[in-house]
């Protein structure tokens, strides 16, 4: 054992591996996912997160590796775990002749026991009370993502696996998730939830863990990732780019500067002691370039993008592997 | 047993079922419509007696019999394609499945729902095959003393089992077909495509064809003893199996794709 499957521990991964023949999905992915909390698991497509979640709900099987759950051990023939964890994989699935509640009921009608009230209940808390007569053919997108989560909600899990849960939903509907979530993980449950929506996940989740290539990139509180980046962020105009990242990785280092790729051009991320940024703003200017703004510390987003944007979709087998991670805040070695 | 009153539940809502069951009923409505309607035109006398012996009772009880299950046989590969191609299509197992499910479990009482609608079907079926037999032999002036015969009604029940096990057999081949194409279409377009190629080769291999699924399904009443199996709906003499040996045969393909369907569904990775 090792402290990665420590007490207090909601879910924890050691080594997972899997791969769809010549493919490589998840090449050795540790994970560790504090009891109580809300996890962001994050990663750009094909990154392993939907593998991940599969694995951990029994669907695939790791081709090596350790999983425990709830903390016991997860493998094959371990299905009666799964009675304590709730989740939504990829898209909601549904007989669409049958009504919300109806589906519900069905879905209650496997795995765990479930009291008949909880349809009831969860149909009220997804705000769906209204229309749970009706056939979820004719539900939209938002609806079913609500059902969805309703259905993850079933047995009262003690952990909630959810894939990309705000998918379809309305501003409205994703606050009613946040809160939700938020009320769980309150009520010392455990969350993990997968997104692709940033600034969602910057809100919602205690931790985040971010994925790339399979492997884990980074884990942390966002607060000590942010924190522990130490970047600084500097907006000149556009034709003055490469001209800036020339003279920014003079003084702090080849690659230390790149420039994003968000919706606002100009801006440049460097990897660089904040406490020193006005070194950064005299080296602009020595190049004859004067910086519009210039920002201490880091967005989650650009966290994210210098973390696996360089690094191609998993599953290319020539793809160079991404640089071993320094340990993060929180880890436990 | 609460999944399995679910999935009871759930194949009284869906609309595949009633699609199924009318396809049964029409199809047969047809048929014994074109009898009555052949014998009244047809200036052949042979074949008017023809006709006229098929609405006959209590040989009539027979030949319905045997119809339900051409038609049926064809249907119940279907519907079973259907109902376990869907978990695939539509991801309901992988929700099963990531609640801890047994996937055996839960692929097995599925079967078992199905073969209790197919059981209803085909008693619903037969019934309404009889009265319109009935019917028939009105219209064209047969009497239907033979309809209390009670050496007939005595086998009756024997009769319905044997064909009930057959259709069960089926629509668990549907199953296996689905399980295997992870697909509803897929599953139902290879469950016709087997039907009338089994068929179409019992032309040419009766000795091989007659231990296939859908030739010893045929064979398993009394009534389809003297070798008949159905291609398109039409019959085509053929060396049957006995009926008690069919119904081995029968018992023996309805187990073993059962158990590929259980076995694939345990193997599986599943996605979507």
């Amino acid at each position: 054992m090792t402290d990665r499957f420590e007490a207090g521990t909601a879910l924890a991964t050691e080594g997972l591996r899997k791969r769809y023949g010549p493919r490589v999905a998840l090449d050795g992915l540790d994970l560790r996912v504090p009891t109580g909390v809300v996890y962001g698991f994050l990663g750009p497509n094909g990154a392993g997160k939907t593998t991940t979640m599969r694995i951990l709900t029994g669907l695939v099987h790791a081709d090596s590796g350790r999983v425990e759950l709830l903390g016991r051990p997860f493998g094959r023939g371990d299905r009666r775990r799964l009675f304590e964890v709730g989740s939504l994989i990829e898209t909601p699935s549904f007989y669409p002749f049958l009504s919300g509640r109806e589906n519900l009921r069905a879905i209650a009608a496997t795995g765990a026991r479930t009291a008949d009230a909880r349809v009831g209940e969860l149909l009220q808390l997804v705000n769906l009370g209204e229309r749970a007569r009706d056939r979820v053919s004719g539900y939209s997108l938002g609806m079913k993502q609500r059902l969805g989560i309703a259905a993850a909600l079933l047995s009262d899990p003690k952990l909630l696996l959810l894939d990309e849960p705000a998918n379809g939903l309305d501003p409205a509907g994703i606050a009613g998730m946040r809160d939700t979530l938020r009320a769980l993980a309150a009520a010392g449950k455990t969350v993990l939830v997968s997104s692709h929506i940033l600034s969602e996940v910057q809100q919602l989740a205690d931790v985040v863990g971010i994925i790339a290539n399979g492997r884990l990139v980074r884990e942390g509180t966002i607060a000590e990732l942010l924190s522990h980046e130490g970047a600084v962020r500097v907006r000149v105009t556009p034709d003055e780019i490469q001209g800036a990242i020339a003279a920014l990785d003079a003084l702090v280092g080849p690659g230390a500067a790149s420039s994003e790729q968000g919706p606002e051009p100009g801006w440049i991320s460097v990897r660089f002691d904040p406490a020193r940024s006005a070194e950064l703003n005299r080296a602009l200017a020595d190049g004859g370039i004067f910086a519009a703004r210039i920002e201490v510390g880091t967005t989650l987003e650009s966290l994210f993008l210098s973390l696996t944007a360089s690094q191609p979709d998993v599953g290319a087998a020539t793809a160079p592997r991404p640089p071993e991670p320094p340990p993060s805040p929180g880890w436990s070695a | 047993m609460r999944l399995f009153r679910s999935n009871l539940r759930k194949l009284v809502r869906r609309p595949a079922t009633y699609i199924t069951f009318l396809l049964l009923v029409g199809l047969l409505a047809l048929v014994l419509v074109a009898v009555v309607a052949g014998s009244q035109q047809s200036t052949d006398p042979d074949a008017a007696l023809a006709a006229r012996l098929f609405v006959t009772f209590p040989q009539a009880y027979e030949l319905v019999l045997a119809m339900v299950l051409g038609i049926g046989g064809l249907l119940a590969v279907t519907y079973g394609a259907a109902i376990a191609g869907s978990e695939w299509t539509w991801g309901t197992l992988k929700s099963a499945v990531a609640r801890g499910e047994s996937r055996t479990g839960y692929t097995t009482l599925g079967y078992a729902a199905v073969s209790v609608f197919t059981a209803l079907g085909l008693l619903a079926a037969f019934a309404i095959g009889v009265l319109a037999s009935a019917a028939g032999a009105i219209v064209i002036g047969v009497s239907l003393d033979g309809m209390g015969d009670t050496a007939a009604l005595g086998g009756l029940p024997e009769q319905l089992l044997r064909a009930a096990l057959a259709l069960a057999m089926n629509a668990a081949l549907g199953f296996a077909i689905a399980t295997i194409a992870r697909s509803q279409l897929a599953g139902i377009g290879v469950g016709i495509g087997l039907y009338f190629a089994e068929g179409i080769a019992s032309l040419f291999l009766p000795d091989v064809i007659r231990w296939f699924p859908f030739a010893a399904s045929a064979a398993v009443t009394s009534g389809a003893a003297s070798g008949s199996v159905t291609v398109g709906g039409e019959p085509v003499t053929t060396s049957s199996l006995d009926p008690n040996t069919a119904v081995v045969v029968v018992v023996a393909w309805l187990v073993a794709s059962l158990a590929v369907s259980a076995l694939w569904t345990e193997r599986a990775e599943i996605g979507g």
